[in-house]
């Protein structure tokens, strides 16, 4: 197998395409010779398997269809996989579904390499030494009951992604039968700060935005279209957005240190200061000069030469940008996961929402979000909070049995936090898991998990769109690897042992999740249906939809508790900000090790299978450094080494990497590909949430002397099109947007 | 350090181009339109002739059953694939009839029934992966549309099985042995234009475009683009 490394030394080396040509044209015609004639008829050498018994529905050749969620990030997208010869083949978009509408997303799709991925964990695994020894699941379970015996409640702890629905409500009598409150859910990338503020300024954690009904949407970083709370359902908004409202072609306007995929969609991107979001925006409300009581103080400091400076966005596109919300009415603010990032990250989000108050944007582009009926099942939330708590606890030595499911800390936690150390420290560690990660590998007891299409559950969606609904998750196929177990079936054979009366009814998973689903029927919507038409109905459409219940926004601009840090001087030693880049197919890095993701190019720089360094061309002519240069990013923390790549796109005092890459466990796609920029990362906190600030880690650069090829898909010459055009086009101060539709 | 690897390189593609090719020339030599293909050895030595074959009115226990080949072939009429038939479908006749429960092949058959395996059949007609050949449209064509006996259009392909013990592959199953018949005038019609077996039916939908001959016979070839088989 060709890995990254001597694919660099053949690209670095005289070993060109001619050469290369030439050996595919040899081995081409290889292949073309004994391709010829009928030889290829292998009568009597391959082994055709029938069924044993077959259903009436199963035809070999014809595929049949199931819908189930997917489970690659926690949109909640609702699928509908095809199913051939009791294989499932491909997952595509439910139709029935308000949050995606038949579409699926390309993280999506390569959900199926994750399904029959060679690198699955497939028995559960015990450690000896420095060895994981295979043991079977009665002995794994008997041992977690023994590890349990005679620990107290907190000295217990539990650490998750988020999670919702019925695994969720299992989990948490699971927890309340060990006498633990400790449940920390960690998602390495949740707009955390974003939910505080919008909690202050609408009452709600994650209104729904309709950038359908905008005529402008004013994103400060929010990469809707890329990797943002529920990217397939905006790409649908965001298309009707771009055919009107009224006949208004919606206008979008991206504010960001480094550009997103969002970024290059907008019509007008404007680059600023890493961290000064906020300030722009209430430059922005200065100039539209309709606030009034304490905003209407607030922002008099705030003028357009002071903001211009601050933020280094010229006077004149605040004001364009201010002519233009005032002009076209509604308009949409929205504050992302690069305004957020900062330690005045709640600071930047309020004076956003503020932005949006003002514009009086709440109540039609913004409106109530829908909950379900069953507060129970509501997504459990949470960010690096909640990890820096477990951190702390660990680091005392207060836990005996620490749980891990569906969160890769010792890859995602900061570098600064030196979790694995700290995780070293707890007494007995049990990692429920898909792949032997690096959390996994820390583990002295490591259970392999079913895959999310072998697997029962049901799924509450954090972010709903026109109604409420529960997700139905159910298997499409049988289990690959006989030892895996679904995470609902391990819970309920952990509550077994702690509550066996309780629970006895239930013979798994499958039982308690029919049985619960059947005892709330009328609530469901299947009233006077008979219990097996209703559950398979159910099943057959994969989501149930409800009425739920709409809150109401709080429309009421204040501008209290908003204050600005004092511009703080540039830091000597580590002069460029770090970005890290969040990209739309590896996310936080758990599914890295699905090859299609690592294949598929990163939709800016084209690079394929490695990791790089953003640096802005004219920084990088200052430095000396050409693309494919690895330099050594080096903050507080510690450093990673990388090839650059000259990216206009971004702002020139900081420097991005993209998260996700870089793992040295996990699996074949995925050990040894590229760096990990959480490793490097500070621990500075946002100063009222006490989430990571993960666009405050400040850096340096140092050329190490080696140079590589860039494997990327666009043209060497940094995507120059030699003079041609793509297409002819005008920039947007030159056209009267007004008139031209 | 690389320059001179690329001479090693090139005669290494060219070795192993030689030797794929010489590799391949070790199989089976080609079949010829009479030629048969391999006996293939199978786990059960499933007797067509049994089944398929034409009753013997003389001496019942040794003549054949006459069934129809798609009572157990049930897939070949609704997929492009014509699949084999599930032990299920052995065992729903085989476990009333007494008579045969202890012949050795049956005593067999109950063994991978009672251990819920699939019998592993070697498979007797392949095609190359960038053929495909669709069942279905034979049968609906042949069977549905012109009212041919089922074994003589499943024969076309699959040759005399009820001749047959195992089956063994009768035809070369090459593009050419296929476009001989794809590419020849088939009368769609008897004299006079009339359709022939269930066509009416179909022409209700659309009628054959070909013009008719002196006798009034439309005459029409099957589907022969390229695409109609390699997609």
């Amino acid at each position: 197998m060709i890995d990254s490394d001597s694919v660099k030394q053949l690209a670095g080396h005289p070993f060109d395409r001619r050469d290369f040509l030439k050996v595919l044209g040899w081995s081409g015609t290889a292949v073309a010779l004994s391709g010829c004639g009928n030889t290829s008829i292998e009568d009597g050498r391959e082994t055709v398997v029938s069924y044993v018994e077959a259903s009436d529905y199963m035809v070999p050749g014809i595929g049949v269809y199931y819908n189930s969620t997917c489970a690659q990030c926690d949109a909640g997208c609702n699928i509908n996989g095809r199913v051939r010869e009791g294989r499932v083949l491909k997952l595509e978009g439910n139709p029935d579904s308000g949050i995606n509408k038949g579409k699926l997303c390309g993280l999506g799709q390569a959900g199926v390499q994750h399904h029959y991925n060679p690198d699955r964990v497939r028995e559960p695994l015990l450690r000896n030494g420095s060895k994981g020894e295979a043991i079977t699941w009665d002995k794994a379970y008997a041992l977690i009951a023994e590890k349990l015996a005679g620990v107290q409640g907190d000295e217990i702890a539990f650490l998750s992604g988020g999670m919702s629905g019925h695994l969720k409500v299992l989990l948490g009598n699971y927890l309340d039968s060990l006498g633990t409150r400790n449940h920390f859910v960690y998602e390495a990338i949740a707009p955390s700060v974003v939910r505080a503020a919008n909690v202050k300024a609408y009452g709600v954690e994650m209104p729904r935005y309709r950038l359908d009904k905008a005529k402008v949407v004013l994103s400060f970083g929010a990469d809707f279209l890329g990797a943002w709370v529920s990217p397939v359902h905006f790409s649908q908004q965001y298309a009707q957005f771009r055919k009107g409202v009224d006949g208004q072609r919606g206008v979008l306007i991206q504010v960001e240190s480094k550009m997103t995929l969002t970024g290059a969609n907008a019509d007008r991107w404007l680059v600023v200061k890493p961290g000064t979001e906020g300030v722009l925006a209430l430059g922005i409300i200065n100039v539209l000069g309709t606030a009034t009581g304490d905003v209407a103080e607030l922002v008099k400091g705030y003028d357009p030469v002071r903001v211009s400076r601050e933020t280094g966005v010229s006077v004149s596109h605040i004001e364009k940008v201010a002519a233009l919300l005032r002009m076209r009415s509604p308009s949409l603010v929205l504050a992302g996961s690069a305004a957020e990032g900062y330690a005045h990250g709640s600071q930047n989000a309020a004076a956003i929402n503020l932005l949006n108050q003002v514009l009086g944007n709440v109540g039609k582009t913004i409106e109530a979000p829908v909950s379900v009926p069953f507060p129970q099942m509501a997504p459990a939330k949470g960010n690096t909070a909640a990890l820096k708590s477990l951190n702390d606890g660990l680091a005392a030595g207060k836990y005996k049995v620490v749980f891990n499911f569906a969160a890769n800390p010792v890859f995602t936690a900061p570098g600064a936090m030196k979790f694995k150390d700290n995780f070293a420290k707890a007494g007995f560690k049990v990692a429920f898991a898909h792949y032997l990660d690096e959390t996994a590998l820390q583990a002295d007891l490591v259970l392999p998990l079913d895959s999310a299409l072998e697997d029962w559950g049901t799924q509450v969606p954090e972010y709903m769109t026109e109604g409420a609904q529960i997700n139905i998750q159910q298997p499409l196929m049988e289990r690959l690897h006989a030892n895996t177990r679904g995470m609902g079936d391990i819970v309920l054979a952990l509550l077994k042992q702690r509550k066996a009366d309780e629970y006895k009814g239930f013979e798994d998973y499958y039982a308690y999740l029919r049985g619960a689903m059947l005892q709330n029927k009328g609530a469901l919507g299947g009233g006077g249906v008979d219990d097996d038409t209703f559950w398979n109905e159910t099943l057959t459409r994969g989501i149930v939809k409800l009425a739920g219940a709409t809150g109401a926004l709080t429309t009421h601009a204040t501008a209290a508790g908003l204050v600005f840090p004092a511009h703080k001087e540039a830091d000597e030693h580590y002069p460029l900000h770090l970005i890290p880049g969040v990209t739309a197919s590896l996310r936080d890095g758990r599914h890295t090790n699905q090859p299609w993701l690592q294949e598929s190019p990163d939709p800016l720089t084209t690079i394929v299978w490695d990791s790089w360094v953003e640096i802005h061309p004219k920084k990088a002519t200052e430095l000396g450094i050409v693309e494919g240069d690895i330099v050594e990013v080096t903050s507080r923390t510690g450093s990673v080494k990388a090839q650059v790549y000259l990216f206009p796109g971004i702002h020139p005092e900081a420097v991005s990497i993209p998260v996700g890459r870089g793992h040295d466990a996990m699996g074949r796609y995925a050990k040894g590909y590229g760096v990990n920029p959480f490793q490097i990362m500070d621990t500075v906190f946002e100063a009222a949430t006490g989430e990571l600030a993960m666009h405050e880690t400040r850096v340096k650069i140092s050329k190490t002397g080696q140079r590589v090829l860039v494997v990327k898909d666009e043209g060497a010459a940094g995507a120059l099109q030699m003079g041609r055009k793509i297409a002819s086009r005008v920039s947007t101060d030159q056209i009267d947007l007004s008139k031209e539709v | 350090m690389h320059r001179f690897l690329r001479l090693p390189i090139l005669l290494v593609g060219l070795f192993m181009a030689v030797s794929s090719y010489a590799a391949n020339n070790s199989q089976p030599a080609l079949t010829t339109e009479d030629s048969l293909g391999p006996q293939v050895q199978q786990p059960i030595e499933f007797p067509h002739n049994r089944h398929a074959g034409n009753h013997d009115a003389s001496d019942p226990a040794k003549g054949g059953m006459e069934i129809n080949c798609q009572y157990c072939h049930t897939y070949a009429r609704r997929s492009a694939v014509a699949g084999i038939p599930p032990l299920q479908k052995c065992i729903g006749c085989h476990q009333s009839i007494e008579s045969v429960r202890n012949k050795p092949r049956i005593v067999e058959l109950f063994k991978y029934w009672d251990a819920k395996k699939a019998i592993p059949w070697k498979k007797v007609h392949d095609l190359p992966d960038f053929v495909r050949f669709n069942h279905e449209r034979h049968i609906k064509r042949f069977i549905e549309q012109q009212d041919r006996p089922v074994q003589e259009a499943c024969g076309y392909c699959h040759g005399d099985v009820k001749e047959m013990t195992v089956a063994r592959r009768q035809k070369p199953l090459a593009m050419g042995w296929c476009a001989s018949c794809h590419e020849k005038d088939h009368p769609v019609t008897a004299e006079g234009g009339a359709p022939i077996g269930n066509q009416a039916y179909w022409y209700s939908f659309q009628k054959p475009v070909a013009a008719q001959d002196a006798a009034a016979v439309i005459k029409a070839r099957g589907p022969n683009d390229c695409w109609q088989c390699h997609k």
